[in-house]
């Protein structure tokens, strides 16, 4: 544990000291949360839309800005610098576990999503939205939030290990967009077209966001904000697994 | 006398698209306690290869490798405590100050976070950058970044310190000073296990030395030994250099053609 913490700590210390790094994953997330709600808001009025709960279209669209916060992975990028520059190698070559090399990373990436989704959520207070759920939605929200963003930044650097290049990285989180977009993005699922509602029913992505609305826009669903967890907690092991198996049979 | 490095017959086989390349090919090594063993090799001969796998870094394809007395593929994590590691490339985390680095290595290998941080205060007096221990290490020169690694593959105290080309890139001035701290660092008791391509290095350090060309090991004794060897064998008058004894033992001749030196088999 004490590895693992000094770790984590390493890796926090490297995002604070790269702002450059981090400003896009605030402002990119709440350009399009702008964009999104100014293209749709007026289709979507607020007191004549039944799937809003009451609120304007920018609470519905709170939970897609934050996803896409928790979805640039940055995490693996500084893990090829690692990879390029040899101290990966002084990593490998150190008795810690090779598990703590991984979560290392990943816990970091949790909490800066908590620090992100925390504050994309502060900026859309003062526009009228709320967090239906109260205090305990929104620290559910911020973990729901966390959650996915280590399952995505386990995905990068599982891309990071098998290429050791950090374009063929960069190019890995590309596929977060037709994950996005195969979502309940717009509008819920039920009033998606078939294919798009098939597709989107299998897209894990759905329930995450699906988890967060839910938070966003109603009291406690247990039914979405399980599902959102327990998508997280599959595929968060999963990608701890396959993290894990790459760094042993590292070469 | 005990053995610090012992591998036998040690094979690397890397298989690919293109086919299958063998670049360590049944390598036996025996480095003594104590000993600055020098490993030299020319491009692409196996020297880095046979130093992953010894250290950890690489799977074994066959034979075996003990350092320290510990199996390498057996216990790896007990192997990684007996040694310490300086790979070619100075593999620092430039975002880190020196002083963070070394409280993290420290605290890799196991320390309590106050003794990381004690020992971390000594080995940047041991390497002289104190001054520079609280900034970071991307203002670091070449020979500064040299001589943190050094301190970070001294952290845990390890019986075994395998260098990987230490002075590859450095003037002469960081050169000497790198030298001087691996003197240090063997008075002190710690098995010296060098690779290099410098062979005045090896001739200045190494009280004994391997050579490998094409995965195999080609010869192997003290410096005087493979000097000594080569003169009876080619009749000289004086001792060869070390240069000449890498030539004949990798089969190259150097040729001076329109003012440039080649390398021809």
């Amino acid at each position: 544990m004490s590895s693992l913490r000094a770790l984590a700590g390493r890796a926090v210390r490297e995002m604070l000291r790269t702002p450059d790094a981090l400003l896009p994953t605030v402002f990119i997330p709440l350009f399009f949360l702008v964009v999104n709600v100014g293209q749709a808001a007026r289709i979507f009025p607020a007191g004549a839309t039944p799937f809003l709960e009451g609120q304007n279209y920018a609470a519905f669209q709170l939970p897609a800005a934050i996803l896409l916060a928790s979805s640039f992975g940055g995490a693996a990028l500084f893990l090829v610098e690692d990879i390029e520059g040899g101290y990966f190698d002084k990593l490998r070559a150190s008795p810690v576990s090779r598990s703590a090399i991984v979560l290392g990373r990943l816990l970091a990436e949790g909490a800066k999503s908590v620090g992100i989704a925390t504050l994309i959520v502060l900026v859309a207070l003062p526009f009228g939205i709320t967090v239906a759920s109260g205090v305990l939605g929104f620290l559910l929200l911020v973990a729901l939030a966390a959650g996915w963003a280590v399952v995505f930044s386990g995905f990068m650097q599982l891309i990071a290990l098998k290429t050791r290049s950090a374009a063929a990285t960069q190019s890995g989180s590309l596929i977060f967009f037709p994950l996005l977009f195969l979502t309940p993005n717009f509008v819920p699922r039920d009033l998606l077209t078939r294919p798009m509602e098939v597709a989107a029913t299998f897209n894990p992505v759905t329930y995450i966001m699906e988890g967060l609305r839910s938070l966003v826009l109603e009291d406690f669903n247990w039914t979405r904000i399980g599902r959102g967890f327990l998508v997280v907690a599959v595929f968060g092991a999963l990608m701890v697994f396959l993290n894990v198996r790459t760094i042993r049979n590292y070469d | 006398m005990a053995l610090a490095v012992e591998a036998e017959r040690l094979v690397k086989r890397f298989t690919g698209r293109a086919g299958t390349v063998d670049a360590v090919r049944g390598v036996d090594l025996r480095v003594e306690e104590g000993e600055v063993f020098g490993f030299l090799g020319p491009n692409g001969a196996g020297k880095s290869t046979t130093v992953r796998m010894l250290t950890t870094l690489m799977t074994i394809t066959s034979g075996s490798a003990r350092v320290a007395g510990v199996d390498v593929a057996a216990e790896p994590d007990a192997a990684r405590r007996a040694i310490g590691v300086a790979l070619q490339e100075a593999g620092l985390d430039s975002r880190q100050t020196g002083r963070e680095l070394l409280v993290l290595q420290g605290r890799l290998f196991g320390l309590h976070p106050a003794a990381a941080a004690d020992r971390a205060r000594e080995l940047l007096e041991l390497v002289d950058l104190v001054d520079a221990a609280d900034r970071r290490i991307k203002g670091y020169s070449g020979g500064m970044k040299r001589r943190l690694d050094l301190a970070s593959a001294l952290v845990h105290q390890p019986e075994v310190l395998f260098l990987d080309e230490p002075t590859t890139g450095l003037d002469p001035a960081s050169r000497l000073t790198v030298w001087d701290e691996v003197r240090r660092i063997n008075a002190l008791g710690t098995t010296v296990f060098l690779t290099t391509q410098y062979l005045e290095e090896a001739d200045q350090l190494c009280s004994r030395l391997a050579i490998i060309d094409d995965g195999v090991i080609v010869r192997e004794g003290t410096p005087a030994e493979l000097k000594a060897d080569l003169r009876r064998r080619r009749g000289l008058e004086a001792d060869p250099t070390l240069d000449e004894v890498f030539l004949d033992a990798t089969g190259r001749i150097r040729e001076r053609v329109a003012g440039q030196v080649q390398e021809v088999e």
